[in-house]
């Protein structure tokens, strides 16, 4: 009959279901601004700090990048970068030299052999890989790995007759293989998803053709996973960087001695592989070392010493930034190659 | 065209393929084995298993260790007897945390006077008034009003920090823990016997009063002992208490989980006999670093002295404030990224842009981390109009817990949109389409399904947190240090800072063995952690499905 | 040697007369056929009492099927009855399936394939495979070709055999000048072709293709149809298909299965679709279901 009075209220009871409504949106909202505001305190920090570094009269940008001393308070001060991200640089070359190929190889292992029982064993033990604190790595570094890498030496020497050094109680070699074992599960589960990401219907393809799984596992599955497994190695390096703790108690805190270089061909400095070993049986301290240094020696700040631990950190901090940004511009390419 | 052929097809090498196999097994294993043989190393040193005779090590093995062996052997093909095992297990871990945190956070850091007043303007108020929201389900002002009790509760707790703890003194320790601690506890004790256990009222009631009488006469017998509190008992008995006795009763309820309680008895019993038997025959028993007097110590220059108590207290402070922070924040993040946040246009623009912040933010070093907390907490001198805002002081607590939530909270977003993602969206769509707005489909729908990811992940990333020694150096927390940490403001240190002083000291002794043990110490805690996680992804798992 | 080859072909014949196992009698070979072929054609591929399992599931039922060299046979049926599976037991490819168990026979050139002895990677090695989704990998089409080539180390005049493959395959003149180019570049029906191309390079002796043309738009599909009837005069051609029409115009011999896993005819096709033995297949073929 008369559907006045029936028509169905749609507007919405206001009031306090708004307020709730926009109350938890609000407060959400302003937890993920926290995230920005990190990241604008990381910048402007470093940044800050840096500049009053370099604005200081007794440092220039060339000796910062091109001095070949790095001693913040031991006479003569020099605050050159070179020894320190030569450190750096052998540290993480020798931790890539590690975990690269193990972490590559595992997995393929992982994607392409192991059956569903293996890997659900595997997968969590490896996890417990990059569970260990770094300073537990750089302690089994110092006081395991050190002493058995010197009998090892001693007895090829004994029974070669070769001529390698003994290391230091403080070594690069060490600090590599301990930072490249803590990385090992970086380069191998992101690989590994990335390898588990290419279609069935390729391999497929390639059994078709007769090929082996052998064949098909390293001419088709990696080849196509390429992207994603380039990007693994860059934040696998990236974060061996950035490895402070297992650094410091396995490779102490002197930065490496320069080597000598020669000329090869007139142009192209050279330096002997005896003098490039050699680096690794000493000291190798890193950029991320050499920050630790200062903060134990001097943290009341105006300091010289204390401003340049913001320039190391903001070279550390664009080194990593760049080689993350790089590793996802890759991973993101391989997105669109199997469409 | 090929030509026919009566015989085989032909033989095609596997032998590059088989070799390969291998090889890349091998190299799975490697990292895993490298890391087994150094933390053997460890543990044998720590635990001083280089001084033990011969004959301990028979008497352990005959006495717990081949028994424990046989009883996995029996349970293989079993999963009922695994599941109870694991659960028994699980809750043992679950609640020995949840005691000691219990007991160094509220006992040993806050004092019975801190700890009654925020119970009484925080925690109870909360708890009322979430069984209240839950009994009157009409009533929504609940959320809100719980909001607005973490808000001002504190603060009314501070202001009235001094009156209400001189009525605590009044009640002694023992009292105030009783009143805020077995009571609670035995409501709750109450409340799972009849929900979960479908026990009558009757029963629910005994067990309550049960729990109350235990406590009351655990009292005389805890007196005799002189390192456990009346305090600490009635802790234990609530936070250890509560969920063994779950375990037990869920085991003991269901016929084919019975024989799970065949680990403990093993495990305990071996222990026993085996301490028996070697006490009989005079075996020689090995001369551990790792001791009761190890982690009841301060630190000193005498290795013989030297222990981890000040240090683990503050770890356990520092992880406690991480896991608040982060966890608010990070699921607050989380949240409001995959659910309210635009995914077009320009505000979508800055949302992608943000969830390429946080992933960057994920890979940045930790030194780095440690750079602003320095810069940002400690040296630090910037006036607001009439306020001057000058840091919170260097390597104090409040610092460092600030630098290491703002650590691992890229990594705690990161899993909990995850876990939120991996919500179906059906779900969402179904709850929408009965009319509910979008709070109450992320509360009602979203959160609870999502929950037991975000745990694993928050957890997992806490373990990261409290293994981190770089940014805690880089804000001055101090290397040595004799007292545990008294409040916020008062410095701390931690058990990864400690072990790295330590490592330096020339002394063989200390290298080789109070290191070692106070690396185990960290080692079991973070796997305690670890395992607590990967439980409750499996338990819950296992119900979603 | 000889006389030995006839009597073993003459049984082979006298056997095609009992392949038709629901309907007794009739059927085989017929007299009249449009596409040329003689009566008594070699038979390259032949199956015995085949049942296939997944597990508990049972796929195939005694399928018995002769498949004659050099034309091309046409396997058809409503979904879910197992055409691709018998296809992926010609070269094993159902090896890679773990829950997947063949019992019988199944012979190519007179050898049972699921003999102990047979190694399945030979064997894929004369039995190509063309897939219901092209799958090219994401290389650049020379290399995709030369996959198959490198594999098995052929690789003496790589650049003419994929040239050849590819005019073969009707592609050579689309993508003569961009033959490094990504093959993913490619539109569907050109990653078909070299699909089909990367296949034939190898020269085996049998391609199987499972649903080629299902994914592609209809110029696309007339072309890779052209393509089969051309690659029948130098290979055996067995295609899986759902589209009865495409059966009829490119097939010269047609196995229909019916739901169950059964093999309910095998006929010419004219006569399959003119005049079949069984009402089954001739519900199924004038559409009363589906």
């Amino acid at each position: 009959m008369s559907n006045e009075g029936r028509t169905p209220d749609l507007t919405r009871d206001r009031g306090l279901q708004t307020v709730r409504e926009s109350t938890y949106k609000y407060a959400l909202a302003g937890c993920a601004v926290l995230s920005v505001l990190t990241t604008v305190g990381i910048i402007g920090v470093l940044f800050v700090d840096a500049a009053e570094f370099f604005a200081s009269p007794a440092v220039t940008f060339g000796e910062f990048f091109t001095s070949t001393r790095f001693s913040p308070n031991l006479e003569p001060v020099s605050f050159g970068i070179f020894p320190l991200l030569l450190g750096t640089l052998l540290v993480t070359f020798g931790a890539a030299l590690v975990a690269l190929p193990i972490g590559l190889l595992t997995a393929i292992y992982l994607s392409e052999y192991a059956s569903q029982r293996t890997r659900s064993v595997l997968k969590p033990m490896l996890e417990v890989l990059a569970g260990v604190p770094t300073v537990v790595y750089g302690y089994f570094a110092l006081v395991y790995i050190t002493p058995a890498l010197n009998v090892v030496i001693g007895g090829v020497n004994g029974a070669l007759g070769t001529q390698f050094p003994t290391l230091g109680l403080f070594n690069g070699l060490s600090a590599s293989i301990v930072v490249g074992i803590m990385i090992i599960p970086m380069v191998s589960s992101i690989s590994e998803d990335a390898m588990s990401s290419v279609p069935d219907s390729l391999r497929q393809a390639g059994y078709g053709l007769g090929a082996t799984k052998f064949n098909v596992s390293l001419r088709i599955v990696v080849p196509a996973a390429i992207s994603g497994i380039a990007s693994s190695f860059i934040l696998a390096i990236s974060r061996a960087i950035g490895e402070t703790m297992a650094v410091v108690l396995a490779a102490g805190s002197r930065p490496p001695d320069i080597p000598p270089t020669q000329s090869a061909f007139g142009l192209l400095p050279y330096v002997a592989p005896g003098d490039l070993l050699a680096l690794y049986s000493d000291s190798a301290a890193t950029m991320t070392v050499a920050m630790i240094n200062i903060a134990v020696s001097d943290l009341s700040g105006g300091s010289l010493a204390y401003q340049s631990l913001f320039a190391i950190g903001l070279t550390l901090f664009v080194i990593t930034l760049a080689m993350n940004v790089i590793s996802d511009a890759i991973a993101n390419r391989y997105r669109e190659e199997y469409e | 065209m090929a030509t026919r052929s009566e015989s085989g097809f032909g033989e095609v090498s596997r032998l590059r393929g088989i070799v390969f196999k291998y090889l890349t097994f091998g190299a799975s294993l490697v990292g895993i084995l490298a890391l087994g043989v150094l933390l053997a190393y460890v543990f044998w040193d720590a635990l001083g298993l280089e001084s033990a005779g011969t004959a301990w090590y028979l008497t352990y093995t005959v006495t717990l260790l081949a028994p424990l062996l046989g009883f996995l052997a029996y349970a293989r093909d079993k999963p009922e007897v695994t599941a109870g095992a694991i659960e028994l297990v699980g809750f043992t871990l679950a609640g020995g945390t949840l005691s000691f945190a219990a007991i160094i956070v509220l006992i040993v850091i806050a004092g019975p006077g801190v700890w009654v007043t925020y119970f009484l303007t925080v925690v109870a108020p909360v708890i009322g008034l979430f069984l209240y929201g839950q009994y009157e389900r009409e009533a929504t002002w609940v959320g809100l009003a719980m909001l607005g009790t973490l808000v001002v509760g504190p603060i009314v707790g501070t202001l009235g920090l001094g009156a209400i703890s001189t009525v605590a003194a009044l009640l002694g320790a023992p009292g105030v823990y009783f009143l805020s601690l077995v009571v609670p506890g035995a409501g709750l004790a109450a409340f799972l016997a009849a929900d979960r256990f479908d026990a009558s009222r009757r029963v629910a009631l005994g067990v309550a009063v049960g729990l109350l009488v235990l406590a009351i006469v655990g009292v005389p017998v805890v007196d005799t002992v002189p390192i456990v509190a009346r305090s600490v008992w009635f802790a234990v008995l609530v936070m250890l208490g509560l969920p063994v006795g779950f375990a037990v009763t869920n085991t003991a309820r269901q016929p084919a989980r019975r024989a799970a309680f065949a680990l403990p008895a093993i495990a305990i019993g071996g222990f026993l006999v085996g301490e028996f038997v070697v006490g009989a025959i005079g075996a020689t028993q090995p001369s551990p670093w790792l001791d009761w007097q190890f982690l009841t110590s301060p630190t000193s220059s005498l290795p013989a002295d030297a222990g981890l108590y000040p240090a683990v207290i503050g770890s356990v402070f520092l992880i406690i404030l991480v896991s608040i922070f982060t966890f608010v924040f990070g699921v607050g993040t989380a949240v409001y990224l995959e659910e309210y946040a635009p995914s077009s246009g320009l505000l979508g623009t800055v949302t992608r842009l943000i969830n390429v912040n946080i992933s960057n933010l994920a890979g940045v070093p930790s030194v780095v981390y440690g750079l602003l907390g320095l810069g940002i907490f400690v040296n630090i001198n910037i006036q607001f109009g009439p306020v001057v805002y000058a840091g919170i002081g260097a390597g104090t607590v409040l610092t460092a817990a600030m630098t290491l939530s703002l650590l691992i909270l890229p990594i705690v977003v990161i899993s909990a949109q995850e876990a939120v993602r991996s919500v179906p969206d059906s779900l969402r769509q179904a709850s929408y389409g009965m009319g509910a707005t979008r709070w109450q489909t992320i509360r009602n729908v979203v959160l609870p399904r999502s929950l037991p990811g975000i745990l694993t992940g928050t957890i997992l990333a806490l373990g990261r947190a409290i293994g981190e020694t770089a940014p805690l150096i880089m804000i001055g927390a101090v290397a040595t240090k004799y007292n545990p940490p008294s409040g916020l403001f008062d410095t701390l240190t931690a058990m990864p800072l400690q072990i790295y002083t330590w490592a330096f000291l020339p002394s063989e002794e200390f290298r080789y063995g109070v290191v070692a043990a106070g690396v185990v110490t960290l080692l079991i805690v973070l796997l305690s952690m670890n395992s607590v996680a990967i439980l409750v992804r499996n338990k819950y798992q296992q119900e979603t499905y | 040697m000889t006389t030995e080859d006839m009597a073993t072909e003459t049984e082979a014949d006298d056997d095609t007369d009992s392949l038709v196992t629901s309907d007794p009698g009739k059927g085989g070979l017929s007299e009249n056929d449009d596409r040329g072929t003689v009566m008594a054609a070699d038979t390259i591929v032949e199956s015995r009492d085949l049942d296939v399992f997944y597990g508990e599931t049972q796929a195939l039922q005694n399928i018995d099927l002769a498949i004659p060299e050099n034309q091309v046979t046409a396997m058809i049926g409503p979904s879910g009855c197992g055409k691709s599976t018998f296809l992926r037991c010609i070269n094993r490819m159902n090896d890679l399936i773990d829950i997947c168990r063949v019992d019988g026979e199944l012979t190519f050139n007179g050898k049972n394939v699921y003999d102990e002895d047979v190694d399945p990677v030979a064997l894929r090695r004369r039995i190509g495979m063309v897939f219901q989704h092209p799958n090219p990998f994401p290389k650049s089409i020379y290399d995709n070709v030369a996959y198959g080539l490198r594999t098995q180390d052929k690789t003496e005049n790589m650049d003419a055999v994929i040239e050849e493959s590819l005019k073969k395959a009707a592609l050579w003149d689309e993508v003569k000048d961009q033959l490094d180019k990504s093959a993913l570049n490619l539109s569907g029906g050109q990653q078909q072709r070299l699909c089909i191309a990367r296949a034939i390079a190898v020269d085996p002796e049998v391609i199987l293709m499972d649903e080629p043309a299902s994914a592609l738009d209809p110029i696309a599909t007339s072309k890779i149809e052209d393509l089969i009837e051309e690659l029948a005069e130098e290979y055996t051609v067995v295609i899986v298909t759902h589209n009865m029409q495409q059966a009829a115009r490119i097939s010269d011999k047609t196995a229909v299965f019916l739901t169950g896993g059964e093999l309910v005819e095998f006929d010419d096709t004219d006569k399959i679709f003119e005049n079949p033995e069984s009402q089954r297949v001739e519900d199924y073929i004038t559409g009363k279901f589906g």
